[in-house]
């Protein structure tokens, strides 16, 4: 006997529509409130910058001046900011355990779903 | 009546058109990627130093051919709108399905609302390049969001051939300030000292840390399975223009890297926002200039295109199995496009577009990428084992297997590593909020679907059940 | 001259914009809604291509 699921009211689809939504805009919006977002370079200028000092070349000044910066100092942030890579195996751990556990749980419980359409789409009576 | 199949019980039923050759797949592959070389690419250099730059390029190119090369197998076989989502339903199960249909308009809307953001703030720079300073970008992305959502309405194979015109425009732009370069057409000769005065800047988790952004030169080029449904010869056209356009992609992305290294100094180029634009405006040629501006609109504009019409198969298959409201699921009986599809999903990225910064639409739309990637590994063995090659007949077959998925499995795990290195929180959030969709289907939206009608290819039973 | 441009890209947007609903409405009112969902996965395989040896 084939599953007959029960006919969706348009309230229903329509409450079904707006929990998705709601569910994927908090994932997006809800780091982003709590200030957690984001990996920012953060300058380390160094005093009394020259294009020397600085490490470019003859070439890379002219390239510089060519994008509108002939002043070292202003390019002094651009060149010196560096990224933090620093990390905490704790939450690297964490992580791994979101990434494998949620995999492991679709696979399984898709894995039961599949059998149900197995059962019916192949079961003793071919549709 | 070409527009209405009949089916044995004599009742009428609408499909998709089937119109699209293989050149049109690629544009949709290709046309979806390409914005990638004109802009993000460069963070990688930002993260890692110019030769972690060129090592993300080509661990990502292997990545990505590792990605046609599975993908082309599995959907010349499962050609059904919805690509991947398709596939899933058919190997691995209902559930997962779901989760790869949600990756699928996730990754695709985010993008779409990026490439929007990207050609508001373009206007912004010519108009400030003219003396206007502080234009309104709003009415600029509305109106971008709006016009394609309205061309991909109107029908597949105008959108598509628009796509081509401009896809192929954007590449050979690249192409052009390669070689103008190279003749010397450049008033700034390259200069690649860094590569030996700076060479690691972070150390080799540099390298792995540009692998994030690296992601960037090829992200949707798995796109080309949504149009399954919609080419006149799925089996042959798909893997044809999915392998042409990783092999178009990665022409560019090396030639990409190769001239904005040369031309931009390092630290600038990892922090700019149009890199091939600013690299036009380096060689001081105003036709190269006027090119590669021409290019980068293009090259947008053509992504979110290509974005609009995925997402929005992708919305339109999962309805059409009631995953989400049947409503969704219908075709318009003269242009024959997912016209409630498309509507529905115009205002979810105007939300985002308007609403949200690029960096995390951005990095949205990588991870649920990356999600996408990690899933077809073990489809791909879970689909030779299920249906081995003697069972039934493939389009497409792709060699050494299982080494492609071993090598894609390894280079996700490490851009898994890569997001994670300053990303962390968003990827935490990310997989909280699929755990939960997953949740929330499993239990409650379940129910409402027919368990045999998901099975829909004239395949023998699969072995092991 | 960019302000004359902000105001016809609004104006345009509305146009697409009222163009898709008017013909979703149209559409949706004209056709049968059973007509319209009645799209199917895989029909095209049992006519086009049978996956066999």
């Amino acid at each position: 006997m084939a599953y007959e699921p029960p006919k969706q009211s348009l309230a229903g689809q329509i409450f079904d529509v707006v929990t998705l939504l709601v569910l994927t805009i908090g994932a997006l919006y809800i780091p982003l409130y709590l200030g957690l977002a984001g990996a920012a370079k953060v300058p380390n200028p160094i005093a009394n910058p020259t294009w020397e000092s600085l490490g470019q070349n003859a070439t890379e000044q002219q390239q510089w001046a060519a994008l509108g910066i002939t002043d070292p100092a202003a390019a002094n942030d651009i060149i010196t900011a560096r990224f933090d890579y620093s990390f905490s195996w704790s939450s690297l751990i964490i992580m791994a355990v979101l990434v494998i556990g949620y995999f492991v749980m679709v696979v399984r419980l898709s894995d039961r779903e599949y059998r149900e359409v197995i059962e019916e789409r192949f079961g003793t009576k071919r549709r | 009546m070409e527009n209405v199949t009949s089916t044995a019980a004599g009742a009428e039923r609408l499909r998709l058109a089937r119109v699209l050759g293989p050149a049109h797949v690629w544009a949709l592959g290709v046309g979806i990627v390409l914005v990638g070389e004109y802009m993000g690419w460069n963070f990688s250099v930002g993260k890692g130093g110019m030769i972690a730059g060129l090592m993300a390029c080509w661990v990502a190119g292997l990545l990505y051919t590792c990605v046609a090369m599975i993908d082309s197998e599995v959907t010349s076989t499962v050609a059904a709108a919805g690509g991947q989502y398709a596939q899933a339903k058919h190997i691995v199960g209902p559930l997962m399905a779901f989760n790869v249909g949600l990756f699928l308009v996730m990754a695709y809307t985010m993008l779409e609302a990026a490439n929007a953001i990207t050609v508001g703030f373009l206007l912004d720079t010519v108009a400030g390049m003219q003396g206007q300073a502080g234009l309104n970008q709003q009415p600029f992305i509305v109106l971008s969001i709006m016009f394609l959502a309205w061309l991909n309405y109107r029908g597949v194979l105008a959108t598509l051939t628009f796509n081509l015109v401009i896809t192929a425009i954007a590449f050979i732009a690249i192409i052009a300030l390669f070689v103008s370069v190279q003749l010397g057409a450049s008033a700034v000769p390259l200069d690649f000292s860094a590569i030996t005065s700076d060479p690691l800047p972070y150390g080799w988790v540099g390298i792995v840390a540009s692998l994030h952004f690296g992601l960037w030169y090829y992200l949707g080029i798995e796109g080309t399975c949504q149009a399954a449904e919609e080419v006149r010869s799925p089996a042959r056209s798909l893997p044809y223009g999915t392998m042409a356009g990783i092999m178009t992609l990665l022409i560019a992305a090396t030639m990409t890297w190769y001239i904005c290294s040369g031309l931009i100094p390092w630290e600038y180029l990892g922090q700019a926002g149009t890199p091939l634009f600013d690299a036009a405006r380096i060689t001081g040629n105003t036709g190269l200039m006027v090119l590669l501006f021409v290019g980068t609109a293009f090259a947008t504009l053509a992504s979110a295109n290509g974005c609009i019409n995925d997402a929005s198969r992708a919305w339109f298959s999962m309805s059409r199995d009631r995953y989400l409201p049947s409503w969704f699921g219908a075709v318009h009986p003269v242009y024959r496009t997912p016209y409630r599809a498309i509507v529905f999903l115009v205002p979810i990225a105007l939300i985002f577009a308007l609403g949200a910064p690029l960096d995390q639409v951005v990095t949205f739309s990588i991870l649920s990428g990356l999600l996408g990637y990690t899933f077809m590994t073990f489809n791909m063995v879970m689909f030779r084992n299920k249906w081995p090659l003697d069972k039934i007949k493939r389009g497409y077959v792709h060699p050494f297997h299982p080494l492609p998925t071993i090598v894609l499995l390894i280079l996700c795990s490490t851009a898994y590593f890569a997001v994670f290195l300053g990303y962390g929180t968003q990827l935490s959030a990310m997989m909280c909020f699929y755990i939960v969709a997953s949740l929330w289907f499993h239990f409650r939206r379940y129910k409402f679907v027919r368990r045999g009608d998901q099975f829909t290819m004239p395949w023998p039973k699969p072995n092991g059940y | 001259m960019w302000n004359i441009l902000e105001y016809a890209a609004w104006a345009l947007s509305a146009l697409f914009g009222l163009l898709m609903i008017a013909d979703l409405v149209r559409i949706d009112t004209t056709y049968d809604n059973e007509l319209l969902i009645s799209s199917r996965e895989g029909e095209i395989e049992a006519t086009a291509e049978r996956h066999e040896i």
